[in-house]
């Protein structure tokens, strides 16, 4: 990948269902896409799971998950459970 | 109005160069509004429309034995009768995020009950004939035999072992193990950051205290409304009123076994909707009921229909317990939230666990939620959903702990007040400041050092509102006179076709009266998510933006052509296109280069559709004077000032009119509303006489406190604006009431009589 490594947090109570229990995870990513990429082959089916059910936070910032968001070396990616509004 | 603006020092990207972000030009919506010119839902009509009307279950819980609807059939005049059996059957499965995850199996019984009703009103059959008087005499004519069933409303006592069960095997989800027994509790969830034990052990003062609140509804004045037709391919129309017609499309065609294509939805002006038109109710009945009789089908709710068939926000019985040091720095806190979802699965419970400690900095939390099903309408989004609930008792323990320690209320909140950086609850750290700007305002506010009187108190409390992003689409085109229209996908619920028009006016550098804003119907604008978690101005404006850059673009790339140079020779400054560095040419404006457009390509338009990210929270600070009179009980406010970080005003009246309303909103939810029911589940008071919501004459002037903390990932630094300002009232409400009478109000409403029960009880009981 050439990237370095991003920590990953998964929040979303469901996520634990694929992982076993595991939530905290270092993976070699530049883009989310690649972080579910590689998540997705340790855990099959965990990276549709992140697509359709969680929103992420980069740093704090929360967006809607998409393949093209950047991550940058040491960044924190919480996988957390969409918000609702009114 | 008193309205002040704070700018911090943080500035935003070009501020200084503004020339209409942040002023408050005339709405385009207003005198239509006002000469009755908007057109409703319940304004459509087409040739040979037939009216809708609905059966509604006398009952609050009961099994459907069966229906017969012949008689109703045979009556001259009734084209069209359905029932549930005219819905196909939809999966059991939660699809989509885990908060607002849909499950279509209890949307079609929401929507239209099957083996059971389960709630007074729930809707079991509906009519269409060729006169209302017609439809309402035909559903006196349908006989359903039913088995009445024991009911349960209140949360705790639908999370009793034996209480009524909704849904007979309904597992909790969210605990592992899952549990072996049924039950009325949909799901737990639990956030939690620190050890909370420790937290506590090393806490000097700890409060713990318990609270429940009513449910109330949204009371948006406009009933829900709809007309529908269907051609004879199959295809549908609708016309109705909503906070996205995107979703109403995408529902309606799932419920109706259709293909998304296959429905055209048109976005009618809405009277209100505050998050209870983010979701579908009469549009699907009406469509049934337009393919069967292959008429066009109006609907329309009556206010008690809207009272007892749509989603109230949910009431919910809490307790919450806080720890502190000495020095007013907390050590730890602890919430369990308890809401009801109502007759299906999905309350707010989870944005209450997440939001209600958000504003602080605490090292250990715990924040456990219970999404609990009851036989009342299933609840739907309220302006910052579950917020305003956990706010009330969370920003009141901080009220009774900044007590304790003896520290000023606000320096209180400020010292500990959440800044970037600091760690969520559920996980990730803050990335926005806004927190302690509002309560710096709040403090410098001449409000907060004005004298009170006798029986009167102030209080104060602080919120946190999540603010979206997320899919919007906008196309900007250029009329032949220069003049230009915008028209996006999100419905206009308060005031996004001005804030729209800003923006493009200020990006093209025309002025606002040349640019025209529109709500596009469905086959006309790329899908745009619901007007909803204060998300326009920020996504869809994202998306204007990047419409007129490439509108910009193009504009120099027509100019370039008229003066023979190469694109990258021209640039685009206050509206017109202009050579760089040489003054051979004049500039060439918006308006002559429209004049030249067949010559140069033709029309000159752009669109952009975004995933927008990076929407920074909204917070708010709030500050609230109440008379209480010792003889009734009767709270009066005397003074109501809402500080909030809008990040940068885009329209700025709009946005004072946003916090005003929340504040008012919050008022009623605090004093008032209530939904209030008999013994048999029947509601008492579905109507406006009886549901009193505040009027002006209840109310101060509110005065509103624009912070403006900028959001760098918006052009022009905008931070949602629309929910947060309500997060905070109640708590503020009940925390003055406390400063007057010195009783801790610890249930919604704090109506007169609950009030005046406080007064004749000890302090501490």
């Amino acid at each position: 990948m050439g990237g370095a490594p991003v920590r990953v947090v998964l929040i979303s109570s469901h996520s634990g269902h694929y992982t076993g229990g595991v939530k905290e995870f270092e993976i070699e990513a530049r883009t989310l896409l690649d972080v579910i990429r590689v998540l997705d082959r340790r855990y099959p089916g965990l990276g549709e799971h992140l697509e359709e059910e969680t929103s992420v936070a980069i740093d704090g910032e929360i967006h809607e998950v998409a393949y093209f968001h950047p991550v940058h070396p040491g960044s924190e990616i919480y996988f957390i459970p969409k918000i609702e509004g009114g | 109005m008193d309205t002040k603006v704070i700018k911090p020092e943080a500035e935003g990207r070009g501020d200084r160069t503004l020339k209409i972000v942040g002023t408050s030009p005339v709405r385009p919506d207003g005198v239509p509004k006002v000469t009755g010119l908007a057109r409703y839902g319940a304004d459509y009509a087409l040739p040979g429309m037939l009216w809708g009307a609905i059966l509604r279950s006398p009952h609050a819980h009961a099994r459907i034995r069966s229906i017969d609807s012949s008689k109703a059939s045979a009556l001259p005049g009734v084209k069209a009768v359905i029932t549930s059996a005219d819905f196909p059957e939809q999966k059991y499965e939660f699809v989509g995020p885990e908060r607002v995850a849909i499950n279509f199996w209890h949307m079609t019984r929401n929507v239209m009950a099957r083996e059971k009703v389960l709630y007074e009103g729930h809707a079991l059959a509906a009519v269409a004939a060729t006169s209302k008087i017609i439809a309402e005499a035909a559903l006196r004519l349908i006989e359903v035999d039913y088995e009445v069933l024991p009911h349960v409303i209140d949360v705790d006592e639908a999370m009793q072992p034996g209480a009524p069960l909704l849904f007979e095997d309904m597992i909790t989800r969210g605990i592992d193990p899952p549990p072996n027994e049924a039950s009325n509790i949909a799901k737990r969830i639990e956030f939690s950051i620190g050890d909370l034990d420790a937290g506590f052990a090393a806490a000097d003062e700890i409060v713990e205290m318990n609270f429940k609140t009513a449910p109330v509804h949204q009371g948006y004045i406009e009933p829900h409304a709809c007309l529908a037709r269907f051609d004879n391919k199959g295809q549908g129309e609708i016309w109705a009123a909503s906070q996205g017609h995107f979703v109403v499309r995408a529902f309606t065609a799932r419920l109706l076994d259709m293909n998304i294509g296959d429905v055209l939805v048109h976005p009618a002006e809405i009277g209100g909707g505050f998050g209870g038109k983010t979701v579908i109710y009469v549009e699907p009945l009406a469509a049934a009921l337009s393919r069967k009789s292959g008429h066009p089908v109006k609907i329309m709710m009556s206010r008690e229909d809207v009272f007892k068939a749509t989603g109230p926000t949910s009431g919910a019985s809490m307790t919450v317990r806080i720890g502190v040091k000495r020095d007013g720095k907390l050590v730890a806190a602890d919430g369990v939230f308890k809401f009801q979802a109502g007759a299906f699965p999905g309350s707010p419970v989870m944005n209450a666990t997440m939001c209600g400690f958000a504003p602080y900095n605490i090292p250990n939390v715990r924040s456990v939620g219970y999404d609990v099903v009851c036989n009342r309408p299933k609840s739907a989004a309220y302006r910052a959903p579950g917020s305003p609930i956990s706010a009330y008792a969370v920003e009141s323990v901080m009220d009774a702990v900044a007590a304790k320690i003896g520290m000023d209320p606000l320096q209180f909140r400020l010292v500990n007040a959440c800044r970037t950086g600091t760690p969520t609850v559920w996980g990730p750290k803050h990335a926005h400041d806004g927190c302690a700007e509002t309560l710096k305002a709040l403090l410098a506010h001449p409000a907060y050092a004005a004298p009170l009187g006798r029986n009167q108190g102030r209080g104060v409390a602080s919120g946190f509102w999540f603010n979206n992003g997320g899919e919007s689409s906008a196309t900007v085109h250029v009329n032949e006179d220069g003049t230009v229209v915008v028209a996006t996908g999100s419905m206009d619920i308060g005031g996004s076709r001005a804030s729209m028009a800003i923006m493009a006016a200020e990006t093209l550098g025309i002025e606002y009266e040349d640019v025209r804003a529109i709500v596009a119907d469905t086959a006309s604008i790329g899908y745009t998510h619901v007007t909803g978690g204060s998300r326009v101005t920020y996504a869809t404006g994202i998306a204007v933006v990047e419409a007129c850059r490439k509108v910009i673009t193009e504009l120099c790339a027509r100019a370039a052509m008229i003066w023979s140079v190469e694109k990258d020779q021209v640039s685009w400054e206050d509206g017109s296109a202009r050579r760089a560095g040489a003054g051979k040419h004049e500039p060439l404006s918006l308006k002559a280069i429209a004049a030249k457009r067949a010559l140069t390509g033709g029309p000159i338009g752009a669109e952009a559709s975004v995933n927008a990210g990076g929407a920074a929270p909204g917070f708010a600070s709030e500050l609230c004077d109440v008379e209480v009179d010792t003889e009734t009980g009767s709270v009066k406010i005397l003074r109501f000032v809402v500080a909030q970080d809008v990040g940068r005003a885009i329209h700025r009246s709009y946005v004072e009119g946003q916090m005003e309303g929340g504040a008012v909103q919050g008022i009623g939810w605090a004093l008032n509303e209530a939904y209030v029911y008999d013994d048999a589940g029947h509601l008492l008071n579905a109507g406006f006489l009886d549901y009193r919501i505040p009027v002006a004459s209840d109310l101060p002037m509110i005065e509103t406190v624009l912070v403006e903390v900028p959001n760098p990932n918006h052009p022009f630094g905008a931070k949602g604006a629309g929910e947060v300002n309500i997060v905070p009232v109640m708590a503020a409400v009940a925390n003055a009431i406390n400063n007057a009478i010195g009783r801790r109000m610890t249930e919604l409403p704090m109506s007169p009589p609950k009030v005046l029960a406080a007064i004749h009880t000890a302090p501490g009981k």
